[in-house]
């Protein structure tokens, strides 16, 4: 089993399974998602996990320099 | 040039003007201003239905996709006595134009009726997290496998996504086109498998805004793609034409009733109070100061109308409509920012106080207002790529 994601930025472990889970459905049956476990990113054709928008907003000014080669 | 209204648009007015009076009950105010179900209960969509049963949604539409070819002067006459009282009547966002000028034919048959009825309504899904004032960043892929696409990527602030029934994506198609070209727009159902909505909440919030609020929904969201296979049919306009496509949507979209209210709404809302209350026996009716403030908020009003009509004018010609919408998008929305600031010193603490607060002027609109002007020379196309736009396109400056 794959470990779980840890945030670029703070190097906090995310939970995935919290960050996905299904809380809900919008009134025409998209899946909702909790907005306390967590958001991420598509960049670059790969998805990134954060524990805040903070973060997310401080990796996407900078992503090089939070990715690990 | 004729800037009068017919007779005929001025019965029109006050047929709108009595349905309102008669329809807009208690109840609908209440489900209007359900955070949860917002604009949607069983009694707004009993009115809407209405509504479009009287022939007022899309009335410059064609009439095989369920308009009245009607002018578009009757639409935001429509559109303007219905957004003072708080109601949108209009063609699902950016989406219906943009499907009007670039659908198939069976794309405007499956949509535009639908629409009309109140059955279809759009998510707008074009800002990233990185890509927003400069939307041409945009990174959310669709890749071509055989009859479908394979959609990944994220979307920021769609904020109807709670609510709609489908999303009007814009997603890049050929990552080694240049920036603007290798972009294409899809229409994708919501409960489609894959999509994922993750709720964001604004400064409206807490309390909610009360109904009539011109600036700014409570929630808005992150929108998730995760493999997420839609048909080619999909595809609105040619692929990589997207650009172009919703750039002309979000033009048309920019113009009308409910654009032009947004800012100047609340001039008329303050002029109003301040004809019939004091504060703590002040009559700032009576203040010359005061009045020349409210004389030069007006003058500005006029301002924005007149570029709005302007706009609708060279629509309903077919003129070259390209940079006009972007030049009402900055002077209506800093119009409303200076106006709500005014509105504050005027009313002084009374001017701070929300929804529910004891002692709130008018529930608190001027306040959430006050909160919420700032917001509108942000979204849809912020005021600064507007004037990029105004020098580009209607001066003539190169692209930089």
């Amino acid at each position: 089993m794959p470990a779980d994601p840890v945030c670029p930025v703070c190097k906090t472990v995310i939970n995935e399974d919290s960050a996905r889970a299904t809380t809900g459905q919008t009134m025409y049956g998209a899946n909702e998602v909790d907005p306390n476990a967590g958001t991420r990113s598509f960049f670059n054709g790969e998805w990134y996990y954060f524990c805040t928008l903070q973060c997310r907003t401080r990796f996407l000014t900078a992503p090089n320099t939070f990715i690990e080669s | 040039m004729e800037f009068a209204f017919t007779p005929e648009q001025e019965a029109l007015r006050v047929e709108v003007q009595q349905f309102i009076a008669e329809n807009v009950t208690p109840e609908i105010v209440a489900e209007l201003e359900d955070t949860g179900i917002r604009r949607r209960g069983p009694k707004t969509r009993e009115m809407y239905k209405e509504i479009a049963e009287r022939g007022w949604i899309g009335i410059s539409w064609p009439k095989e996709y369920g308009g009245q070819a009607g002018s578009r002067i009757d639409q935001y006459i429509v559109e303007e006595e219905f957004a003072r009282a708080g109601i949108t009547v209009g063609g699902a966002g950016s989406g219906a134009p943009a499907i009007l000028a670039a659908g198939t034919e069976e794309q405007k048959q499956e949509f535009l009726p639908g629409i009309i009825r109140g059955e279809i309504s759009f998510a707008l899904g074009f800002t990233e997290p990185q890509a927003g004032a400069d939307l041409a960043g945009l990174q959310c892929r669709a890749v071509r496998d055989g009859d479908e696409y394979v959609i990944n990527g994220q979307k920021m602030y769609t904020t109807a996504a709670h609510y709609a029934t489908h999303i009007y994506l814009m997603a890049r198609t050929d990552p080694d086109a240049p920036r603007h070209r290798g972009i294409s727009i899809f229409l994708i159902p919501m409960d489609t498998p894959g999509i994922t909505v993750r709720p964001l909440w604004t400064i409206q919030n807490d309390p909610p805004a009360p109904l009539g609020t011109t600036y700014g929904d409570n929630r808005t969201n992150e929108t998730f793609f995760e493999n997420v296979r839609v048909p080619a049919s999909c595809l609105l306009g040619e692929e990589n034409q997207g650009w172009y496509v919703g750039a002309m949507g979000l033009n048309l979209d920019r113009v009308g009733a409910s654009r032009y209210l947004i800012s100047i709404q609340r001039d008329e809302d303050i002029v109003n109070w301040v004809k019939d209350n004091d504060i703590e026996g002040y009559a700032m009716r009576e203040d010359p100061a005061l009045r020349d403030r409210l004389a030069d908020m007006w003058i500005e009003g006029q301002v924005c109308r007149l570029m709005t009509m302007r706009s609708m004018s060279i629509v309903e010609t077919d003129g070259n409509f390209t940079y006009e919408g972007s030049a009402e998008k900055v002077f209506a929305p800093e119009h409303g920012v200076r106006t709500t600031e005014t509105i504050a010193q005027m009313l002084g603490p009374y001017g701070q106080l929300l929804n529910g607060s004891e002692d709130a002027i008018e529930s608190g609109v001027f306040a959430h207002n006050l909160m919420g002007a700032f917001q509108s020379g942000i979204n849809h196309g912020s005021v600064q790529v507007m004037r990029d736009q105004v020098a580009r396109r209607g001066l003539g400056m190169p692209r930089v």
